[in-house]
């Protein structure tokens, strides 16, 4: 029926040690990682792992470091459900076990070489992101203008804080922050992220749009955009399902015909936008 | 390869000769209904069956089925069965299902936990003899097969006809490999049983081409039919657990007393099911009965034929007596868009 | 890492579900091995004010019976509802379709008005206090609790079944109980239980309660077909499910 290894096993997960593990946010804690086989997790930006804690489960996570950074990988982590919670009671020197990478990347490497670059996340939507804006940062010289919008519900809720200080300061890279409600320790905007959008020259001709969040956000994102008179082939998007084997086979996050855990997690919005239970 | 034609008493010789020498199961009467389960006795066989109440997918990806064992220090090291069994007595339809599945978990991603068990497994297939009171294969085009088993038995008057088409069934076959061949004119009444089953197993008319069920359901998304009927959906994923084509599962952890020891398993799941597909923040991406019921339709005559080429359902009519609200009748729903298509 | 001490309370039942948890037989070592019970009246005599996981078995049928289970839950740190008629107030629901005079003096003829047999509608312990867990079933399903036990111990967020009766019942290969003209619940009820009833030739009585979203219109609906009438149904709901929304 088939020619491969019969032992070879698509479920197995791979010991891996966590690295530093950092908490960021009352939700979100961060985690680096290393493979104990040595290698490179060998993935691209936008692409995700399946964590396993066993006993607890598996969990699919974004990977939130560019493969232009080498030797561990990084991932921040909601506290959302058993595995989650878990892996925040771990430390560095633990282990983890890993299956992936897995799914579809942004097209670092070919849509977007040459063309200006507008990120546009919207909370934990940055943490798949941030890989995507790490290889462009890293390859600096093959885009055009890369600008960075970025909104969370509080000041507390913002992640990579310094890394946002970071690209704040780079003259390479602009960023444009907004939180939904504002604290004492904000002076920045007040709003949704969809306001920052106006901010922003676009130039239609010339740009990719990468967009990460909550799903209500890609409805009115892409209004924009196309109101903008960007092409709907000019937009990616990441989208999130209960992908729970990560091989296209346990059927739970399929969107229509579409397994996002294989044809996405990204997706170009042309290819989706007829989807219907895509977005 | 050849055809070998066996009396009775030949016949329930050979069968009780494969138990001796193998793992078998065959189908045997359950109640007033019939089910796959281990065969002692060549007695217990019943060819005549209607429909079995779960199909054979059990042997190849069981309810329950440990995919790994984990030390909570150690890791994870994969579980495969890899123990030798023959099913007897599986029908053209279900083979057709076999084979679908065999292409679904083998492609791409090879899922070895299924590939292993299924190439050691010997399937000899049988012709139906009595129709299910909801079969309808004969408007799927599965009312008869000719790949995938390793043998194919076909009842004719008292004799049985044992057609052996691999190396397995040869094996399988050995005991009986001097008995006679089959004769010409066995030979072309097993023609008319088949010509008979592709319209005898119709006992509800689909009145489109298989082939056409892709495009239909193409315009078909917004379609009334689906909130009419599944406002008597219960959500009890019975239409999904007895269907030969379902094969979606959960992967859940269980461990020892001691919390060390523990396995990974499978176990079948549903897209009718509430939960399907909810994330881990409680997000369910399905919420709806109308959407999960639609999506098992699009999914056997849409979704999977767009990866496989073929309809993904093969007329067993499981789920239309497994439904105890009636709504899960697939040759009515069809029948329904067509109509009002016109 | 030190033992849960864990303190079986009961309220009006039979005490069939703690009984269950004995049924564990040598299972039962390994259960020591993770808890440290101090108050289990069936099976040890010492009693206890302290404990991080108190297990109330039973229903709340008086007031002292609700001033004392408020005590109970202001001392333990996790409280786990056992069994049917502490999840849903099970049988002791039946009451709840008479007068309360008619059913003391049903029950206790003479002495209906004494005040030491007063009683209230039944409640399940979720409507008196908080509940961390819930372990539905008439009785428990061992293997359930011993699941759930684990996952505490693990710190994992144990997950009780939101579908039917109907996916454990297929996966057994049983005669759909319809099939012999019987009302099952097993499509409304949440399962758990390995389909135990249908697999032992029994319709579903529904001990489980039912799944989070049951489609009750839906069996009504459906009687019809198998020539049986809303009261029917309603009679099978009423054993253990008059708690939960049947018009």
């Amino acid at each position: 029926m088939c020619k491969c290894d019969s032992n070879k096993d698509i479920y197995l997960p791979l010991p891996a040690t966590l690295g530093k593990v950092q908490p960021m946010t009352n939700l979100e804690s961060f985690f680096s990682c290393q493979l104990d086989s040595g290698k490179e997790l060998g993935h691209m930006p936008g692409q995700f792992v399946e964590v396993s804690i066993p006993g607890i489960g598996e969990a699919p996570i974004s990977v939130s470091s560019s493969p232009t950074r080498k030797g561990s990988f990084e991932m921040v982590i909601r506290k959302v459900g058993n595995v989650s919670q878990s892996l925040h009671g771990l430390n560095a020197g633990d282990k983890i076990f890993i299956r992936g990478p897995f799914g579809t990347s942004f097209p670092v490497d070919d849509a977007m070489k040459g063309k200006d670059i507008i990120f546009v996340c919207g909370g934990i939507g940055i943490v798949p992101v941030r890989s995507a804006i790490q290889y462009v940062l890293d390859n600096r010289d093959d885009y055009g203008r890369v600008i960075i919008l970025f909104g969370a519900k509080t000041p507390s809720d913002r992640l990579f804080v310094e890394e946002l200080e970071k690209w704040r300061e780079d003259k390479n890279v602009t960023l444009l922050e907004t939180v939904d409600h504002r604290d004492e320790s904000w002076s920045g905007p007040e709003g949704v992220i969809t306001t920052l959008l106006p901010l922003v020259k676009i130039d239609k001709d010339n740009t990719v749009v990468v967009i990460c969040g909550p799903p209500i956000m890609y409805k009115f994102v892409i209004i924009n955009l196309l109101e903008a008179k960007l092409k709907e082939d000019q937009i990616y998007l990441s989208l999130e399902r209960n992908m729970k084997c990560g091989v296209g086979k346990c059927g739970h996050c399929q969107i229509n015909n579409i397994y996002v855990c294989q044809d996405g997690p990204v997706f170009k919005f042309s290819d989706i936008k007829d989807i219907e239970e895509a977005l | 390869m050849t055809v070998k034609k066996l009396e009775k008493a030949a016949f329930d010789k050979w069968v009780s000769a494969c138990i001796t020498s193998q793992r078998v199961f065959g189908v045997q009467a359950k109640e007033d209904r019939f089910v796959f389960a281990p065969l002692a006795n060549a007695a217990d066989l019943r060819l005549d069956y209607d429909v079995t109440i779960l199909p054979p997918k059990k042997y190849f990806q069981p309810p329950r089925e440990t995919l790994l064992k984990f030390d909570r220090n150690e890791g994870f090291e994969s579980v495969f069965d890899n123990q030798p069994f023959v099913l007897f007595g599986v029908h053209p339809y279900d083979m057709v299902a076999i084979s679908q599945t065999d292409k679904l978990f083998s492609q791409e991603h090879c899922d070895t936990h299924y590939v292993n068990r299924r190439e050691k497994a010997t399937i000899v297939a049988c012709d139906v003899q009595n129709a299910s009171k909801d079969v309808f294969a004969g408007c799927m085009g599965t009312a008869t097969v000719n790949d995938g088993f390793d043998i194919l038995i076909t009842k004719i008057d008292n004799d049985y006809l044992v057609d052996i088409r691999s190396e397995k069934g040869q094996a399988l076959a050995e005991t009986i490999k001097d008995a006679e061949d089959a004769d010409d004119i066995s030979l072309k009444l097993r023609k008319l049983v088949w010509a008979d089953n592709a319209e005898l197993l119709q006992k509800h008319k689909l009145n489109v081409r298989p082939d056409v069920l892709p495009k239909l359901l193409g315009r078909s998304y917004e379609h009334p039919v689906w909130k009419e009927k599944s406002e008597r959906c219960y959500s009890c994923g019975s239409c999904n657990l007895v269907c030969p084509t379902c094969y979606c599962f959960d992967v859940r952890d269980d461990v020892e007393w001691n919390l060390q020891k523990g396995e990974r398993y499978r176990v079948w799941d549903g897209c009718l099911l509430a939960e399907f597909a909810v994330v881990a923040g409680k997000h369910n991406f399905r919420a709806n009965r109308a959407d999960r019921y639609r999506h098992r339709y699009y999914r056997k005559g849409k979704y999977v034929p767009e990866k496989i080429g073929e309809v993904a359902c093969v007329g067993c009519g499981r789920c239309i007596t497994a439904c105890t609200a009636n709504i899960a009748n697939p040759v009515e729903v069809y029948n329904k868009l067509v109509d009002e298509g016109k | 890492m030190s033992k849960l001490k864990v303190a079986f309370f009961d309220f009006a039942c039979c005490e069939g579900c703690q009984l269950q948890v004995y049924n564990l037989e040598e299972e039962i070592i390994d259960l020591l091995e993770l808890v440290e019970p101090v108050e289990w009246r069936e099976a040890m005599s010492d009693q206890s004010d302290d404990y991080d996981v108190a297990i109330i078995e039973g229903s709340i049928t008086r007031i002292e019976d609700e001033q004392r289970l408020k005590a109970i839950r202001e001392k333990a740190q996790v409280l786990i509802a056992l069994g049917a008629c502490a999840t849903t107030g099970g049988v002791n629901n039946l009451k709840n379709n008479f007068d309360m005079q008619d059913v003391k003096e049903c029950v206790y003829g003479k002495d209906a008005n004494m005040p030491h047999l007063d009683t209230y509608p039944t409640k399940a312990v979720n409507e008196v206090v908080k509940v961390d867990y819930m372990i539905p079933g008439c009785p428990i399903n061992i293997k359930e609790f011993s699941y759930i036990v684990r996952c505490l111990a693990l710190g994992k967020e144990p997950k009780i079944p939101d579908y039917a009766v109907c996916v454990e019942c297929k996966m057994k290969e049983n005669v759909c109980r319809f099939e012999y003209g019987e009302i099952c619940l097993g499509p409304i009820t949440r399962a758990g239980c390995d389909a135990k009833c249908p697999s032992s030739g029994m319709w579903c009585f529904g001990c489980r309660g039912f799944v989070d979203n049951p489609n009750v219109n839906a069996a009504k609906d459906v009687m019809a077909e198998y020539g049986k009438t809303h009261d029917d149904l309603r009679g099978k709901m009423l054993l253990f499910g008059s708690k939960q929304e049947f018009e």
